[in-house]
């Protein structure tokens, strides 16, 4: 619970508010399932590139790790179990004008407190739209990619990277989103 | 997965020139990868974009991605969202509590996480 600080008068948190240490907690899970922990990728150097272009004439693409519906693979829905029959393994693309149906029941969402009911809450491409025609950036990209979610750094490195790189370079974009589910 | 995939994907495109920004929900994740851009909302796993049904709270995630965009003086910028979820912070006890899992229970999850696995094995080695 929250008390105030008298002296600031601002509200103090509670000691368990802090971001969830999932790395921790999912090593100390399968520890008690019995696997071995998982070693989480991790870097020395982390490469930056400046915007090249102000935001209002740059073009700007959507990365997603949601699935497009797979009809016969099981429950997709709203709430559905942890569903590994709707996973994907390569890049897919789909244009942007299109209204496309993703789901996430192939991955580890908080299940207990949200249900993936409202895509725009994990796939932003109404509200990118919505800025794109408010002017707030250049233009939308013509494609939206999806990348595969792989335990594998490696799968990601050597094939998924390389291929949404191509991608994106192939539509001319200066910035990337990149949002996971 | 998700949160290291994109990660590794950002640091990708950010190597080749593009820029980047990432919207997110597992701050560890990204943060022990290493990103150029984050944008972290303290919301439980599923709402990287915002609150569902709430459109104005998506506006607001993205916006502050898109600054992000355009505003970072260099790599491993983090910033966190102001919204909350709920005004306290219990639900963020309950992702894999350990406490509540019996023998029985545990046993369950293993054998789902088998089946998982196997399930996934084969639609990749067939894809």
């Amino acid at each position: 619970m929250t008390a105030v600080a008298p002296e600031t008068r601002a509200a103090v948190a509670a000691e368990h508010d802090v971001p969830i240490p999932y790395m921790q907690r999912t090593r100390d899970y399968y520890l008690v399932l019995g696997y071995d922990p998982y070693r989480w990728a991790h870097f020395v150097e982390v490469p930056f590139t400046s915007l090249r272009t102000p935001l209002s004439g740059a073009r700007v693409a959507l990365i997603t790790t949601a699935a497009p519906l797979q009809p016969g693979a099981g429950d997709q829905g709203p709430g559905a179990p942890y569903n590994a029959s709707a996973k994907f393994y390569q890049v897919y693309s789909a244009p942007t004008e299109s209204v496309p149906d993703l789901r996430i029941s192939h991955v580890a969402y908080d299940r207990l407190h949200t249900s993936a009911a409202d895509i725009n809450a994990y796939f932003p491409l109404a509200r990118l739209r919505e800025a794109a025609a408010a002017g707030r950036f250049g233009a939308l990209a013509p494609r939206f990619h999806g990348a595969p979610t792989n335990r594998s750094h490696r799968a990601t490195l050597q094939t998924d990277a390389p291929e949404l790189l191509r991608r994106c370079r192939e539509d001319a974009v200066d910035a990337v989103v990149l949002v996971p589910s | 997965m998700c949160h290291q995939t994109v990660s590794l994907v950002a640091r990708r495109l950010e190597a080749d020139g593009i820029a980047t920004v990432i919207m997110g929900c597992a701050k560890d994740i990204v943060e022990h990868c290493g990103v150029p851009r984050f944008l972290f909302s303290d919301f439980p796993l599923g709402n990287s974009a915002g609150r569902p049904f709430d459109a104005e709270s998506q506006a607001q995630t993205l916006e502050l991605a898109l600054r992000l965009l355009e505003s970072a003086p260099g790599a491993r910028t983090t910033m966190q969202s102001p919204l909350r979820w709920t005004a306290d912070a219990e639900w963020k006890r309950d992702y894999l509590d350990l406490t509540k899992l019996s023998p029985e229970k545990i046993a369950e999850r293993r054998q789902e996480f088998d089946q998982g696995k196997a399930v996934a094995r084969a639609k990749r080695e067939a894809t």
